[in-house]
């Protein structure tokens, strides 16, 4: 009945912008009826945005969506469903304590419950008509946490094909990293739902395994920096291809502050040394890092890698394994012992995690060591005021006064802040850096590059989980990938010698 | 950066959770634990006192038991929220004096028979409704605002009861506590009555399904579309319904109204309701669960009293029991659990 | 210790690009809020006047004063553990239960019983502490079921009884007066907060806890004694309900096993009333000293009005919801239950 040329979704240049990172910068694409697009992009390419927007999570700046020609604005998930539109998040957003079928029809029960009274048996068809469209043996009835993994995703995939009941038209499915998690039998499993899932709907399938998305899509896009860098014909094109697309030609310029690295690496003392460390989200991970050392670790969601920064730190979860500081063992039991133990961690949330927004700057900068502005038990107020005086300054903190509430910098000098908490002692050993650059603007993330550049000179060995491939390539003298949570590849990348994304990429992936 | 749905970042660890057989273990625990330890608990006090195995115990125990279930049944609805309910002792003193005088009593010429009782049981629900509105609406949090609407009960019960007790004299409502049906009060029944509807509600119920899915994972819920605000206040004004008829059937049994008539009632409901299974992280158990949990604290209660321990270290167990409830329940989640307020 | 003079050179980074931070002209919401419990001390106050000239008296005042002050004192510690985000219920029914022992340990222990009380208070309040931190039971938890235990137990070791003073000089200190007008209990007061303030404020123990109010995790991962803190906040308030204790015993002469149990609410009214917020973080001891006043000069007040005093329960439950709706930090909302 439906023109099938006539794209049921058209994406046309969708801006989204953050506080200094442009996420959307002019995205354009189509979907037509009963077709699979693949979207491939590295991480803060803009794919996650995309998908948010169209499931109505995120309101875009500019641009238009259209659905069957139709421009529409999104509110949103439940508008969003109202337009056809329905996504299957990457971390399960299924309620675990109520039956299968309650969560497939959740919030448009319709005949399931009359009269504010449950009639079970309604509503266990009206589910088993979802689970029947993708030949699902699950038990509607089931408690959703009882389910396995990846019935449960079944059960996610229903629970969005609902949305058919809802509207006249087929919907758009959005399947976002579906496959991270699974098993390979799983992972077949799932294959052949969406082929079936065709019959009834279009997909916009996201994943960092490019072979997956090769395989499954009709079409691919590439996203690179909030744009559609390529569009790509998987019968026709190759693995190499894409790659191309994705990173591109990367032009830090000296973005990177080259001319700051410390020389050799060879012969450095290590300084952090990690054997056979497993614990939650990682397995047998050893790796050493020198003094002056930079290594990038790189992975993708569920590598195990930001699980493995937050351990270092005595923040997660070690089942056995050694880390030494120096020669010396240290104790992963808490962050006080990791402070003590020389090491400091700059948080990825730093909202959350890394500063304290209601408390002044100089409160924030002296917060880990308040040992170095004391005599016995009393502050030596004088010495703090001297003290975070002199880094504001060294760091070119902007502002008012060591008084004023963090809360009130921008990102970038709340971010300075927090790094020059671990500096004030002149004396860290080993700095853990957790998407340092996250929500920075370029001037700021130069800035910081420029300052992990000088550290490394003075001697701290520093682990850094880089926002992107680029940072990580061109920041780091090794990187280490992790893939399922173990260590997978040990690639240096010494200045001058810089290994290709590309290569990164497939240990990756 | 880019917020994250659901709270999870771009780049976030993913973390399988646990299927079949891992939950149900945990499952098994959770539903047959306090039905183990009941048995457990009647066969102790059975071997040690004769007293605990007459059929005349049975009764005065059951007896005893009608009002904490009837105060628990709801309670439960605002613990499956993941939410805490302090004010039952309140709002039980201000419907007990409303009840006693409303109903032919001492103090006045008021003879509403039936009607004084449910005008009692919605002055419990708009108590309740008070409560809903302050967390729901002003986002105080509940131990706070069900606090503070305590104190507004037990005002209000103070004021009413101006210094002269209102006796009861009305029949039906004096007959509840000393009618017998096969050996039970009528008190019992109505609390049998009760606790099926509250069941039934819980169950098969949309304020029931969605008071449960609101503890399980409310911002799915919200993502949904679903308004949760209307659930969260019709949860707190069932509860405070249930407190009306409990504070009724507690002056039936006290023969007066009483500013006191709710005393304890906030923590024993509490401590049964956990130790049935309902927990207060929300989501879990249900009212069947409570009412288990109900039976514990009333053959415990009983059964210390007739083994000679003093009435008043039982409340002391009872905290204890919650104590130790509470924490072994979040000892295996121990590492996870980093900030706990 | 640090040396300047060997910092490890950072040569000076080039002046960055992003632009300084906005500058704030409007008066800052917390000098705006920590003037408002001044403001309505000054206000009730002038109100009470009106309504009774002898208000000002000061004999009056002094009453005033001494009759806030157990309350104040119960706060004191309460305040701490609310400023790390936590609550303490049980302070009435700890104080209720030292008041007790302090009645029945005098004969035996003549003056050595109010420290013995107090420490026993503060090994309670301790208790709590480490049962929270480390089964991680939440706070409101572990203190109701500390409330009902410390009430059992007052109630089983005073067979439910008032239990009488027999050497009423060990605590005619704690209810004297200095010169005409000065209370004794009102300095004991003061002294404690302003120990407590200053031991907040010359170590850094103070920015601790407002950092562990504010953003625990943030706490956490600089590397702060979270949990020795939080212990610490729950040994000040126990102490500070064996005080309390003291200065009720002093002006009653016996123990009663419930007789401060009904100062909880009236305490959490001072503490929310006075301006800490309850989600933690931002407050301090001198606005519950001043919360304090305020809902005795409202006590005063209902009375100097002509209300009944039943209606006082209803004015601490409409002033503790009402202080805690205004007071809240409403960013943390989406985690409240």
């Amino acid at each position: 009945m439906t023109d099938d040329s006539f794209p049921v979704l058209e994406v046309t240049d969708l801006r989204k912008a953050y506080p200094g990172v442009i996420a959307l910068d002019g995205v354009s694409l189509s979907v037509r009826p009963h077709e699979v697009i693949g979207l491939a992009g590295e991480n803060g390419a803009g794919k996650s945005t995309l998908l948010k927007a169209l499931v109505g999570l995120v309101r875009p700046d500019a641009g238009t969506i259209a659905v069957r020609g139709r421009q529409v604005r999104i509110k949103g998930v439940a508008d969003a469903a109202g337009h056809g539109i329905g996504m299957v998040f990457q971390e399960q957003s299924l309620v675990p304590n109520i039956t299968a079928a309650e969560n497939i029809v959740l919030g448009f029960e319709g005949a399931g419950v009359r009269r504010g009274i449950y009639r079970w048996k309604t509503l266990r068809q009206l589910a088993q008509v979802q689970l029947d469209k993708i030949g699902s043996r699950v038990d509607p009835m089931a408690r959703t946490e009882t389910l396995t993994f990846a019935e449960r995703q079944m059960v996610e995939i229903a629970k969005v094909l609902a949305i058919e009941e809802r509207t006249s038209t087929e919907p758009v499915i959005l399947l976002d990293e579906p496959t991270s998690v699974l098993e390979p039998e799983e992972v077949e499993t799932l294959f052949a739902q969406i082929q079936r899932l065709r019959e009834h709907a279009s997909v916009i399938f996201v994943s960092h395994r490019l072979e997956e998305v090769m395989r499954i899509s009709d079409r691919v896009y590439v996203l690179r920096g909030g744009r559609v860098a390529g569009e790509v014909d998987p019968a026709t094109a190759d693995i190499a291809h894409l790659h191309e697309l994705m990173i591109g030609t990367a032009d830090s310029g000296n973005h990177y502050h080259d001319d700051l690295h410390s020389g050799a690496v060879a012969e450095r003392t290590p300084r952090l040394v990690i054997s056979g460390l497993t614990g939650e989200g990682f397995k047998d991970v050893s790796v050493s890092v020198g003094a002056g050392e930079i290594v990038g670790v790189a992975g993708v969601t569920g590598s195990g890698r930001e699980a493995l920064c937050r351990a270092l730190f005595g923040a997660g979860i070690v089942t056995s394994g050694t880390v030494t500081v120096d020669g010396h063992r240290i104790d992963l039991s808490s962050p006080r012992a990791a402070v003590a133990a020389g090491i400091g961690y700059v948080p990825s949330e730093r909202k959350v995690e890394g500063m304290v927004a209601a408390l002044s700057v100089g409160r924030n900068v002296m917060l880990a060591r308040t040992d170095l502005i004391t005599h016995g038990p009393l502050i030596d107020r004088r010495r703090e005021a001297s003290l975070v005086d002199f880094w504001i300054e060294r760091l070119h903190i902007r502002t008012p006064s060591r008084s004023t509430s963090i809360g009130q910098l921008s990102g970038g000098n709340q971010q300075k802040v927090v790094v020059a908490r671990w500096l004030v002692g002149d004396d860290v050993k080993v700095l853990l850096l957790d998407h340092p650059t996250r929500g920075l603007d370029v001037g700021a993330k130069s800035e910081v590059y420029r300052l992990m550049r000088t550290l490394a000179a003075t001697g701290v060995a520093t682990v850094l989980l880089a926002d992107s491939l680029d940072e990580s390539i061109a920041m780091s003298d090794r990187v280490v990938v992790m893939y399922d949570g173990r260590v997978v590849a040990d690639i240096p990348a010494p200045p001058g010698a810089k290994p290709a994304p590309v290569d990164i990429v497939r240990e990756m992936v | 950066m880019q917020p994250g749905a659901l709270g999870v970042e771009a780049g976030a660890t993913a973390v399988r959770t646990p299927g079949r057989p891992a939950l149900a273990r945990g499952d098994l625990v959770q539903t047959l634990g306090p039905s183990a330890v009941l048995v457990v608990l009647v066969v102790v006090f059975g071997l040690a006192s004769p007293q605990f195995r007459s059929m005349n115990n049975l009764h005065s125990m059951v007896d005893a038991a009608a009002v904490l279930a009837v105060v628990t049944v709801g309670i439960t609805f605002v613990l499956l929220l993941g939410c805490i309910d302090l004010s039952a002792t309140g709002v039980m003193a201000a419907c007990s004096l409303t009840t006693s005088l409303l109903v032919a009593n001492t103090r006045n010429a008021l003879d509403l028979g039936v009607w004084g009782v449910v005008v009692t049981v919605l002055l419990g629900g708009v108590f309740g409704l008070l409560n809903g509105v302050i967390s729901v609406r002003l986002k105080v949090p509940s131990f706070m605002a069900t606090l503070g609407v305590s104190a507004i009960g037990i005002g209000v019960a103070t004021v009413m009861f101006a210094g002269v007790q209102p006796g009861l004299v009305d029949p039906w409502v004096s007959g509840w506590a000393t009618q017998r049906w096969f050996g039970f009060t009528q008190l019992a029944y109505l609390a049998l009555g009760c606790i099926i509807i509250g069941w039934f509600v819980q169950r098969h119920t949309r304020l029931g399904r969605t008071a449960m899915a609101i503890g399980g994972a409310e911002d799915v819920l919200i993502l949904s579309g679903v308004r949760v605000g209307p659930y969260k206040v019709a949860a707190f004004t069932v509860a405070g319904c249930c407190y009306g008829l409990a504070a009724a059937m507690a002056t039936s049994q006290l023969g007066a109204g009483l500013v006191q008539a709710g005393g304890g009632y906030t923590f024993a409901s509490i401590t049964a309701a956990i130790v049935g299974g309902t927990l207060l992280s929300g989501g879990r158990g249900g009212v069947l669960h409570s009412m288990v949990g109900v039976l514990i604290v009333s053959v415990l209660a009983n059964g210390l009293v007739l083994i000679g321990v003093s009435p008043y270290v039982q409340r002391g167990f009872q905290g204890l029991i919650v104590v130790i409830a509470v924490g072994g329940a979040a000892w295996p989640l121990r590492r996870r659990l980093v900030v706990v307020k | 210790m640090s040396q300047l003079s060997t910092t490890p050179a950072i040569p000076d980074l080039a002046p960055p690009a992003d632009p300084a931070p906005r500058r704030r002209f409007r008066v800052q919401r917390s000098t705006l809020s920590g003037l408002a419990p001044l403001v309505a001390v000054l206000a009730l106050g002038g109100a009470l006047t009106v309504a009774n000239p002898r208000f000002i008296d000061p004999r009056s005042l002094s009453a005033l004063a001494d009759s806030a002050a157990p309350l104040a004192m119960l706060a004191i510690g309460a305040t701490v553990v609310v400023l790390c985000g936590g609550i303490d219920l049980s302070i009435g029914a700890l104080a209720s239960l030292s008041s007790v022992l302090l009645a029945m340990w005098i004969p035996t222990l003549g003056s050595a019983a109010i420290p013995a009380v107090v420490a026993t208070a503060a090994a309670a309040g301790l208790l709590q502490g480490v049962l929270h931190v480390v089964f991680r039971i939440p706070s409101f938890v572990v203190t109701l079921g500390g409330m009902t235990i410390f009430s059992a137990i007052a109630l089983v070791i005073s067979d439910a009884g008032t239990v009488p003073v027999t050497d009423t000089s060990v605590t005619k200190w704690a209810f004297d007066r200095i010169g005409d007008y000065i209370p004794t209990s009102v300095i004991l007061v003061l002294v404690v907060v302003t120990l407590v303030t200053v031991v907040l404020r010359v170590t850094p123990v103070g920015t601790w806890i407002a950092a562990i109010g504010y953003t625990e995790p943030a706490a956490r991962l600089a590397g702060l004694p979270v949990y020795p803190v939080k212990v610490a906040a729950f040994t000040l308030s126990g102490t500070t309900a064996g005080l309390a204790a003291v200065l009720l015993v002093a002006r009653t002469y016996a123990g009663n096993p419930t007789m401060a149990d009904s100062l909880l609410l009236p305490a959490v009214a001072a503490i929310v009333v006075g301006g800490t917020a309850i989600t933690g973080g931002h407050g301090g001891l001198w606005r519950t000293m001043a919360g304090a006043i305020i809902v005795t000069m409202l006590r005063v007040g209902l009375s100097v009005v002509g209300v009944p005093s039943a209606y006082e329960s209803i004015l601490y439950g409409v002033l503790v919801i009402g202080a805690v709706a205004m007071t809240i930090d409403r960013s943390k909302v989406g985690v409240i239950k």
